[in-house]
């Protein structure tokens, strides 16, 4: 335990040496002074009232709708900026003159990659918590309203980023490189995973070949559900109306196992 | 009977790559016993497996077969590396680190801590001539400096067993000498050292033994003196203008004033040498067995071994 803390803690000072996450926390704290200033010149009281004759209900979700405006975005801007730098760590990690001075340590090689794994995870984690965080508090104090369920959205986008980012580990050891990992997490965030859902939810029913309907269904449940978790669910917890389909987590917490056990099994058995 | 830091046995490594796993043998049965509490050097020509062979006995490589122990334990066993260090060659750290930052990294991944820690990594700084240098990032480091700083990394658990892969790359000639007293010094505390390098002449100045490894084979391995000797070459001094002619009538070759070379087939026809010499009244000052450099001794064992492969 105390080598993955190790680990752990040299990835998050590597991080900060970088200058893509030093990018999303620009962006962040950038979001927050323009989200601070428009909150606090708005009347936005009045507005509320005028529009919607606000029971303390209404505003609530007016209130938690306006916030999740704002994270959602950011939030996809944010894991598209964390894919990117995190998928070097592996590749670096690998390189000539640096992997044998850590095998050449006491510490065993899961120990290594989950200690890699859970470093740019808790990279992520901080990055997201201060944007979410940040806007929740802003947004909150100029409504006077304060709905905690919001904060569940820094867990649903962490875990999101884990699943892609196992993924991401996987390719790095394969390949030693980021390139591979980083365009496949990008094809399933920004493509597959849409387009899945999107098939599986609505156009399932118009396509008559079987064939590509087994497909279809068969990589809807192999891939990572990024478009549900980052949506629906995503929404739905941060409303406080908890998770009414578990299986968009379970098969993607699954794709995050068993990525990592793989990532363990080929790094085990790789000579450098 | 020594314990021995190393024990290597049958070891051999294949390395296969592309679709048609083409192979390359880069060690090949290869039997190794190092003692503890001594230098140990090993020689061979670029791409001899020196570097496979010390990244196997580290876990970095596995070996495709036979076994090997560090310290009495198996080499899967990674606990075993606490009371180990390692300098890779080409090493590289993370530029945006300090010197003392590095120390500091390593020797936690090494299970030093502390109070113990501070006080190790002060010392080690000192000791390689970095003290001055600790708060800086090792990016405005020099080459040599790199290497001083790698030194003192592999020294930060105070290992047992030490393994040195080409530690006086790009270091200047002061450094190395530097490090060579560095080197003795930690053999003097019991210290096991296995230094990897193409400096023939450094490993001649400070190794106890010496292994020559060419194409993945260990062709040769004992002291310094047992791999550089020639066998019944001497050289004979005489007192001044002595018996010059009666040498030469038998077939001894001035190689100096009052000094001779002469070539024995065995220790018996060279005591019947002096035996001649002495009863017609020359006087012997010195008989000097004969000895090659190990640079020519390395030379003339890989020509050797080529022209076996040739045949």
């Amino acid at each position: 335990m105390r080598n993955v803390l190790l680990i752990i803690s040299y990835t998050l000072r590597e991080s900060f040496a970088r200058k893509v996450f030093i990018f999303f926390f620009g962006i962040s704290c950038f979001s927050l002074i323009i989200t601070g200033l428009i909150f606090g010149l708005a009347d936005t009281e009045s507005i509320l009232n005028s529009f919607f004759r606000s029971t303390e209900n209404l505003s609530g979700n007016i209130v938690m709708m306006i916030e999740f405006t704002i994270v959602s975005p950011l939030a996809s801007l944010g894991l598209l900026l964390s894919i990117f730098s995190a998928s070097s760590f592996i590749p670096v990690l690998l390189e000539k003159g640096n992997i044998d001075l850590f095998l050449s340590k006491p510490l065993s090689r899961p120990q290594l990659i989950l200690g890699k794994y859970f470093g740019g995870l808790l990279v992520v984690f901080i990055n997201i918590a201060f944007l979410v965080l940040g806007i929740w508090i802003i947004i909150s104090w100029k409504f006077s309203y304060w709905n905690p369920d919001f904060l569940w959205t820094i867990a649903t986008i962490t875990f999101t980023f884990a699943v892609l980012y196992s993924l991401i580990v996987f390719f790095g050891i394969i390949t030693r490189g980021s390139l591979l990992g980083m365009m496949t997490a990008y094809f399933i965030f920004i493509i597959l995973s849409p387009l899945l859902h999107a098939f599986v939810e609505q156009f399932s029913g118009f396509i008559k070949n079987g064939m590509i309907k087994k497909v279809a269904e068969i990589l809807y449940y192999i891939i990572p559900k990024t478009s549900e978790l980052m949506g629906k669910i995503n929404l739905d917890i941060a409303q406080g109306k908890g998770i009414a389909d578990f299986q968009p987590v379970i098969s993607s917490f699954l794709f995050l196992i068993l990525m990592l056990l793989f990532s363990i099994f080929l790094f085990q058995k790789k000579d450098f | 009977m020594a314990m021995n830091s190393i024990e290597i046995r049958g070891l051999t490594k294949i390395y296969s790559s592309g679709i048609r796993k083409k192979t390359v043998q880069a060690l090949v049965d290869l039997t190794l016993l190092i003692e503890r509490g001594i230098i140990f050097g090993l020689l061979g020509p670029n791409g001899a497996g020196k570097t496979t062979l010390v990244k196997i006995l580290l876990g970095i490589t596995f070996p495709s077969a036979g076994d090997a122990k560090i310290l009495n334990e198996e080499i899967s066993n990674y606990h075993v590396k606490t009371k180990v260090g390692y300098l890779p060659e080409n090493h590289r750290y993370p530029p945006y680190l300090t010197g003392g930052e590095v120390l500091r990294f390593f020797g936690r991944l090494s299970g030093v801590s502390g109070i113990h820690l501070e006080k190790k990594i002060d010392e080690l700084l000192e000791l390689v001539k970095l003290s001055n240098w600790k708060k800086a990032k090792v990016k405005t480091y020099s080459k040599g400096m790199m290497q001083r700083l790698g030194l003192a990394q592999a020294l930060i658990n105070d290992p047992e067993l030490i393994f040195l892969d080409e530690p006086t790359d790009g270091v200047d000639p002061l450094g190395r000498k530097e490090i060579r007293e560095i080197l003795v010094e930690l053999k003097n505390k019991s210290k096991t050292i296995f230094l990897n390098s193409h400096l023939l002449s450094e490993v001649e100045l400070i190794s106890d033994r010496v292994g020559i490894l060419n194409k993945g084979r260990l062709i040769r391995e004992g002291t310094v003196t047992e791999l550089t000797e020639k066998k019944e070459e001497y050289v004979i001094k005489l007192e001044a203008g002595s018996g010059e002619d009666f040498l030469k009538a038998l077939n001894f070759s001035r190689v100096k004033e009052d000094s001779y070379f002469v070539r024995v087939s065995d220790t018996f026809e060279l005591n019947k040498l002096i035996d001649r010499i002495r009863t017609h009244g020359i006087v012997i000052k010195e008989i000097i067995k004969q000895k090659a450099s190990l640079e020519e001794m390395f030379i003339s064992l890989i020509t050797e071994a080529e022209k076996e492969e040739r045949k």
